[in-house]
């Protein structure tokens, strides 16, 4: 058996998926630049709007019709949901044509037809797309029984299913429809009443085709496609928006349907791509990574809800692109000894309002440069959640006690007798130098324009502490401060 | 009474009471529900005699001028190698000097730098509540006094409330006492002379000594004593 997923007006589905509050009214979907109707909605076509009609036409006629132009990323995303659910159905898919996929299905152990199809169906209605589903025994005829399936239609005896079609459904050559039409021949049945021989000498081989095709005998091979796992929602605004709200609300639904077709191929989500198209021309882009992948529509919208709950951008988005990079499951088994984190992903969520409180610059864990330049040192995304060598701390090898740095490095006077400092004037310290350690050189960058060379002493002044002093390019600073009572 | 003997009771019905009893109590004095408690370590010589470790779930403060501070912080990265765990460092004055750790101990430490102190309030707020950590060091030390007591009193004893459920171990520095729900205060008061930049890392952190006061301690403590603790 052969089946055919077809979403009946899918230029207008796709227009209207994330737009719930238009599907009772009367909607039209124009074409953009002859501004014509292409599909209309059931309630435009009661109001006597049909596709091909130009939109001033179609205004005067229902003046409550709402024209929209094509949604050509939503019907991009629709169309790879649509093959993606065509590919967890039979490794055999075919893109038939915009909203329709065709499935071979010779090789599935279906007994229950109708059952199949409803969970189809349903499956469709969970991504917010009205699907109808035809199965019979060739792709044709599974086409034929999608089009007139509500919502499906199973093919068992395809002459008596065929026998009640007009002749038109078959799309014959229209020399050949006229001439039918002529003889008093209007259904399918009543052409293959004719015999087929004495019709193809007569009329040529284009009736035998059209014969074979009005008997349900033709067959042939599907022009196979293979899914990409390309788990993506995208949605144009009218006009941009000044607020989350209808953000958070998309990507809500996003997610919602997202997930489901994660769910359905096996897959959980790894990465998140937020692009938000801004009306400057200029798009806000954001990946998040998930520390523990998932397919769990509301863990992923916390991760989306803090990051865009702080998020202030210098332009106004006009619309939302959503794509998930999916990973397979993990399966790790948690370590006898090692204190994995109990919940990743809230950790996840608890780093973004890190950020936003703080900034992104300033939490991490910190990598230190392989430089001997002070302070040289880079924060990146913790990744407790991921396995790590189990290491046994060796005994630190680090001399001295630990600086507390000032950043900025505060500035500083400093007398010099023998080429050592004697007295410091500072914010933090002012007094006699009592001890010095140094100098301590170092130097690099020589191979670059940056090129640095400092020096560095620690001392101690009498009445404060223990600091470090550095000088470079004859400039005194404080860099930081080893003991005392106050910093 | 006739059916209050528990021990007159087959050993399954026993149990089964026992069970019902115990839910019952949870569920009429949540406050009073079994807490995960238990001590973490902290591989100083003087604190882990006088307290074991750090205490879970409560608050400990820790009070001394920056050196002991920092030096503390050493031996908590010190402590999150050896468990295998993570930790946090709220640093309220970005004073944290990373160069010189070591890289695997560093990669075990969450470094959150703050622009203000009251931002570092908030930070420590939220890794409390996720829970996720089990070691949380919030450094006031190298922030002007006057700053942190602009801080609500009110702060410490929430910090209080949010990880008594938790395992968490959660140490605030500060420069002079000032958190008043600390469950713990540990004194430093070493100071050093410039020969100790010419000794071993660990052999100051063998030679830091520390004075540690159980809440009802400090509490009770005259006030001359808590000045000098």
């Amino acid at each position: 058996m052969f089946a055919v997923v077809l979403l009946p007006t899918f230029r207008l589905q796709a227009a209207l998926r994330f737009r719930a509050e238009l599907h009772a009214r009367a909607v039209a979907i124009t074409d953009g630049d002859k501004g014509a109707a292409v599909e209309v909605s059931p309630a435009a076509s009661a109001s006597g709007v049909r596709a091909g009609m130009p939109g001033v036409q179609a205004l005067a006629r229902c003046p409550e019709l709402i024209l929209l132009p094509r949604a050509l990323a939503a019907e991009r995303t629709t169309q790879a949901a649509l093959i993606e659910l065509g590919g967890s159905l039979s490794p055999e898919v075919e893109a038939t044509a915009d909203g329709c996929v065709t499935v071979d299905l010779r090789g599935a152990k279906i007994t229950d037809w109708p059952q199949w199809c409803e969970a189809v169906v349903t499956h469709l209605a969970g991504l917010d797309l009205r699907g109808k589903v035809g199965v019979a025994p060739n792709p044709d005829l599974a086409f034929l029984a999608a089009r007139r399936a509500e919502p499906f239609l199973v093919v068992q005896a395809p002459a008596i299913f065929l026998a009640q079609l007009a002749v038109a459904e078959i799309e014959p050559p229209p020399h050949l429809h006229a001439l039918l039409r002529d003889w008093g021949i209007h259904t399918l049945g009543q052409l293959t009443s004719l015999p087929r021989g004495e019709l193809a000498d007569r009329l040529g081989p284009d009736a035998d085709r059209l014969w074979q095709r009005a008997s349900g005998q033709t067959t042939r091979l599907l022009r196979l496609v293979r899914p990409v796992e390309e788990f993506a929602e995208a949605f144009d605004f009218e006009q941009e928006i000044e607020t989350v709200e209808p953000l958070l609300f998309l990507l809500r639904r996003f997610l919602d349907q997202l997930t489901l077709r994660l769910a359905a191929a096996h897959r959980v989500a790894a990465r998140l791509l937020l692009t938000l198209p801004l009306d400057d021309d200029t798009t806000h882009e954001r990946v998040f990574t998930i520390p523990a992948p998932t397919d769990d529509a509301e863990i992923l919208f916390r991760i989306l809800h803090s990051h865009l709950e702080s998020l202030q951008l210098a332009a106004h988005p006009t619309g939302v692109r959503l794509l998930i990079e999916s990973a397979r499951p993990d399966h790790q088994q948690l370590r006898l000894f090692e204190s994995a984190l109990r919940d990743p992903n809230r950790f996840g969520e608890t780093l973004a309002r890190l950020a936003a409180i703080v900034g992104a610059e300033n939490v991490g864990v910190a990598e230190v440069a392989d430089t001997h330049r002070p302070d040289a040192f880079r924060l990146v995304e913790p990744r407790f959640h991921q396995p790590r060598e189990a290491a046994s701390p060796a005994p630190s090898r680090a001399i001295g006690l630990p600086l507390r740095r000032y950043r900025p490095p505060i500035a500083a006077q400093v007398r010099v007798v023998r080429q050592e400092p004697v007295e410091v004037s500072s914010a933090p310290a002012t007094g006699r130098v009592t001890d010095t350690l140094g100098p301590y050189r170092a130097s690099g960058g020589w191979w670059e324009r940056e090129r640095w060379g400092v020096e560095e002493w620690d001392v101690e002044i009498a009445g404060h502490g223990l600091y470090r002093l550095r000088r470079e390019d004859q400039i005194w600073v404080v860099e930081g401060c080893y003991d005392a009572e106050l910093c | 009474m006739p059916g209050n003997d528990l021990a007159a009771l087959p050993a399954q019905d026993r149990a089964a009471r026992l069970t019902a009893l115990r839910g019952l109590l949870a569920e009429r004095f949540p406050v009073c529900e079994l807490k995960p408690s238990g001590i973490l370590p902290t591989g100083l010589a003087a604190f882990d005699e006088a307290e074991g470790g750090l205490r879970r779930g409560a608050v400990t403060e820790l009070v001394g001028p920056v050196s002991g501070g920092a030096l503390f912080v050493e031996a908590m990265m010190a402590v999150l190698q050896r468990e295998r765990c993570f930790g946090a460092l709220v640093d309220a004055a970005g004073s944290f000097d990373p160069q010189g750790a070591d890289a695997a101990a560093l990669a075990r430490l969450l470094w959150v730098r703050c622009p203000d102190p009251l931002k570092a309030v908030k930070v420590a707020d939220l890794l409390l509540r996720d829970g996720n950590l089990p070691l949380i060091l919030l450094d006031f030390q190298p922030v002007p006094l006057r700053e942190v007591r602009r801080i609500p009193a009110s702060t410490w004893h929430r910090f209080q409330r949010l990880i008594e459920p938790t395992g968490t171990a959660f140490v605030i520095l500060t420069s002079q006492p000032l958190v008043e729900g600390a469950k713990v205060r540990v004194v430093l008061p070493q100071r050093w002379s410039l020969a100790a930049m010419c000794e071993r890392r660990h052999a100051l952190l063998g030679r830091l000594s520390a004075q540690v006061f159980a809440r009802r301690q400090f509490q009770t403590a005259p006030e001359g004593e808590r000045q000098t603790a």
